[in-house]
């Protein structure tokens, strides 16, 4: 009886621990998408922001200046997407995968270069738990990732920027003739989502462990971009939805062990994605100017 | 001193010069109408002085004063607002963020979205719109769209108003609101600037008129000192035959028939046991208020839409309830859609692949399943010259053609494919004179080959002047039908609007 309830808590503290990236990378999803820019960038992103903090709190000895550093890690790798879609007008599936496959490639490279070893970063200083009742000792990104979802909300549905971002997203020829600086929206809102998704690779690398591990956001960011969609483009939704895969992610830890081959139990997250990809994201509306590059 | 003076304006894409030094005016509470063919220019002309495109050459003054126009911001500044040929709303969004956009009353960091609904619901007043803007815009009809559109403006204070096109998509009744509503407007000391292709509207309403040809400022004249055949002469160099009644000589066997096609929505009849036919040599016009069933109609009779019960052949042939839409092509039904945007073209594509569209699987096109390049290409050439599309080359998107000639794309792919019964939906709209002369002349030839063509169209004239019979839906029935030149105009308006007369049966 007692270890069910353990279990239980286990079970209820390590999916709140394993939504906060998948949540925060699905938020800052929800920005680009908002603005019809389609976020499949986000894995890497968030590699890169894994990496930066990492990096950050290994020169410094510092997680505050890691954690800045995964967010400005995040921020170059949207930027780039940014620049390539609304500027150069590239498809939003290439340039996104694309610049996955770059931030896999740089972030094992330099883990070479900089670390001599092809596997992981040494350990360096991660952002220590707080206390907080009932819950007990827990990360302070956790309160951080209630509040950027609350402020999300906020600024998506009630405040001028968010209709300007709404209409920019749905249709941005409109937009632009009743006079909003379209291009100005979506660069706002990639930035956004460079911040968002760098944080979230930041958790990754210095709170949830204190090193940097070779591919280590594990498509993630794909996860993201699926709770994203099942959170119908609101950041609400994407807590909801990340609290399902924190689930999924969080059973693996009660059943292994259990004589079940451990394979299997890895990939429960992924069938649940597949699921979701199958039965709910077709009802699905999506901003009507997703993905799509308009001729000005 | 003019509100609005523009000089000496020219304008080239690449290829196309599509403004060659103009010259427009207009004053203080007036309508001017701005005439030309498809491709004359007009919308370009507008787009100039709204800021969307950058003139190569030539001055913009506004209120006596010398400005550039460099964005929509800008105009919107200088007090010009416009209502574009294609709707530029957000289905998803409220009535009321929609027009405030841009603009949006705030509190504190805030969006004022109570602030905002309550500046609609007053300004709506003010013009006499009943609307309510907490309802999404895609819940409306065209014609509230169009409200939509004028108030986006005149929240935004504008003096100066473009309406382009707006009478292309609206029933002959709200054509009369929105009449009423520019009188109203042009009395509060608004400048409007009305494009249409319309004549009679231009009489209406017009004060003035510019009339545009090839880019090129023809002249400007006052309506009640010219006629509309004048018009019609001024804007396409030559003399316009309008409405020219030209019954069938020679009908034959049936060649098409529809019977007892019910279809439902739910619990409610759409359409229901409907009966018609087409006889070789002859076109049958389906007359009607718009919503009255004919887009189900339409729809079904292309294999776009499965009916709940109906027995459809084409000559000896029976066509399943269940063929796809490809079927129907196969049979010899051809289609020309109502919306041409959405149904019609893939704006996106070239107009050479445009125009294979629905029948790019015949063998004339591909060869072991690849696309013949030359060939499809020099189709789309023929097509572009038999046509009179005014079209740089093939390879161009349908989406930089001006709208009247994506129209002639669609009917050049239709009529080049040679089918035997056509179903044309608002085959002219948006067209100008000079096309629709030339399209109704196309189908008059279709027809004299012993071909058949129904009809549907919102305008009342081209259906009396075009059908050899009418039949007349009104919720989804046929109340009457008979030859065209039995019924007069009232009986018309009366069988239209759910009225009986008398021997309706003819
Ligand atoms: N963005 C563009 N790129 C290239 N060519 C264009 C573009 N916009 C318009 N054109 C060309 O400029 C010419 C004028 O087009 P415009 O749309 O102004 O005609 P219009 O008078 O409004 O015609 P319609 O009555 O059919 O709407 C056409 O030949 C058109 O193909
Ligand atoms: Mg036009």
């Amino acid at each position: 009886m007692g270890s069910l309830l353990d279990k239980i808590d286990i079970i209820l503290i390590s999916t709140i621990r394993m939504s906060v990236p998948i949540t925060l990378a699905a938020v800052a999803g929800v920005f680009s998408a908002r603005a019809g820019i389609m976020a499949l960038g986000l894995e890497g992103m968030m590699l890169a922001g894994a990496f930066c903090a990492a990096l950050g709190s290994y020169i410094a000895g510092n997680v505050l200046i890691g954690l800045l550093a995964g967010i400005i890690g995040g921020v170059i790798i949207s930027l780039f997407h940014g620049i390539l879609t609304i500027r150069y007008k590239v498809d939003h599936v290439i340039s996104g995968i694309g610049l996955n496959l770059l931030a896999s490639g740089i972030t094992t490279v330099l883990l070479q270069t900089i670390w001599g070893n092809r596997g992981n970063s040494p350990e360096v200083n991660s952002i220590s738990p707080i206390h907080i009742p009932i819950l007990g000792e827990i990360s302070p990104l956790v309160c951080v990732m209630i509040l950027v979802v609350i402020l999300s909300w906020i600024v998506i549905f009630k405040t001028t920027f968010g209709l300007r971002l709404r209409m920019v997203g749905e249709h941005p020829k409109a937009a632009s003739t009743v006079g909003i600086n379209v291009n100005r929206v979506k660069y706002i809102s990639v930035i956004i989502t460079g911040i968002l998704a760098g944080l979230s690779g930041a958790y990754l690398s210095i709170d949830h462990v204190n090193l940097f591990v070779r591919e280590m956001t594990a498509g993630r960011g794909y996860i993201a971009v699926v709770v994203n969609i099942l959170g119908r483009y609101n950041p609400v939704g994407a807590l909801g939805g990340g609290l399902l895969f924190g689930f999924a992610d969080s059973i693996q830890l009660v059943l292994s062990g259990d004589n079940i081959p451990g394979q299997l139990i890895q990939m429960i997250p992924y069938i649940v994605t597949l699921l979701v990809l199958m039965f709910a994201v077709r009802y699905i509306r999506p901003p009507a100017g997703l993905g799509k590059n308009v001729e000005d | 001193m003019n509100a609005v003076e523009m000089h000496g304006i020219s304008k080239e894409f690449p290829g196309v010069k599509a403004l060659d030094n103009v010259d427009f005016s207009i004053n203080k509470g007036e309508i001017h109408a701005l005439l030309g063919e498809n491709g004359a220019g007009k919308s370009t002309l507008m787009k100039v002085l709204y800021g969307m495109h950058q003139p190569n050459m030539g001055t913009i003054s506004i209120k006596g004063k010398d400005v550039r126009i460099n964005s929509p911001i800008e105009a919107i500044k200088l007090g010009i607002g416009m209502v574009h040929q294609h709707f530029m709303l957000v289905p998803v969004l409220t009535i009321a963020e929609n027009i405030v956009a841009g603009a949006e009353p705030k509190n504190g960091l805030f969006f004022d979205l109570h602030k905002a609904i309550s500046e609609v619901d007053k300004l709506a007043k003010d013009v006499g719109f009943t609307i309510d803007p907490r309802k999404k815009v895609e819940e409306l009809s065209v014609g509230e769209r169009q409200r939509i559109e004028i108030l986006k403006a005149l929240y935004r204070g504008v003096e100066i108003l473009i309406l382009d096109e707006p009478t292309a998509v609206l029933t002959p009744l709200e054509v009369k609101e929105l009449f009423t509503t520019l009188r109203q407007l042009k009395q509060k000391g608004m400048s409007i600037i009305l494009i249409t292709h319309k004549l009679h509207e231009i009489m209406e309403v017009s004060d003035k008129v510019t009339v545009l040809r090839d880019g090129k400022t023809i002249g400007t004249v006052l309506p009640k000192d010219t006629s509309a055949n004048e018009l019609a002469n001024m804007m396409v160099g030559r003399e316009v035959k309008m409405g020219v009644k030209c019954r069938s000589t020679n009908v034959g066997d049936k060649l098409f028939e529809v019977q007892n096609l019910c279809l439902k929505n739910g619990d409610r009849f759409c359409l229901k046991d409907i009966n018609l036919y087409l006889r070789k040599g002859e076109i049958l016009g389906i007359a009607g208020v718009e919503g009255n069933g004919q887009t189900e109609l339409i729809e079904v009779l292309t294999g776009l839409r499965k009916p709940d019960k109906m027995c459809l052949k084409i000559g000896e042939h029976e066509i399943s309830n269940n063929a796809g839409a490809d079927e129907f092509i196969k049979s010899g039904i051809g289609h020309i859609p109502e919306d041409r945007g959405e149904r019609g073209l893939v704006l996106d594509m070239s107009i050479k692949n445009n125009c294979i569209l629905g029948y790019h699987r015949i063998n004339r096109f591909i060869k072991k399943g690849i696309f013949l390049n030359n060939v499809i290409g020099k189709y789309a050439r023929h097509l572009i010259k038999t046509f009179k599309i005014k079209a740089v080359n093939e390879e161009i998107h349908v989406g930089t053609l001006s709208g009247g000639n994506q129209q002639k794309v669609i009917i050049g792919r239709i009529f080049a494919q040679n089918p035997e019964v056509v179903i044309a939906a608002q085959p002219t709209r948006g067209v100008d004179v000079g096309a629709i002369e030339y399209i109704h002349h196309k189908m008059i030839e279709f027809r004299d080959e012993g071909k058949a063509i129904l009809l549907i169209s919102a305008d009342l004239d081209e259906i009396k002047s075009l059908s050899d019979r009418i039949v007349i839906l009104y919720k989804g029935c046929v109340v009457a039908q008979g030859v065209t030149d039995d019924f007069t105009d009232t009986d018309l308006g009366i069988l239209m609007t759910g009225g009986k007369i008398s021997n309706e049966e003819r």
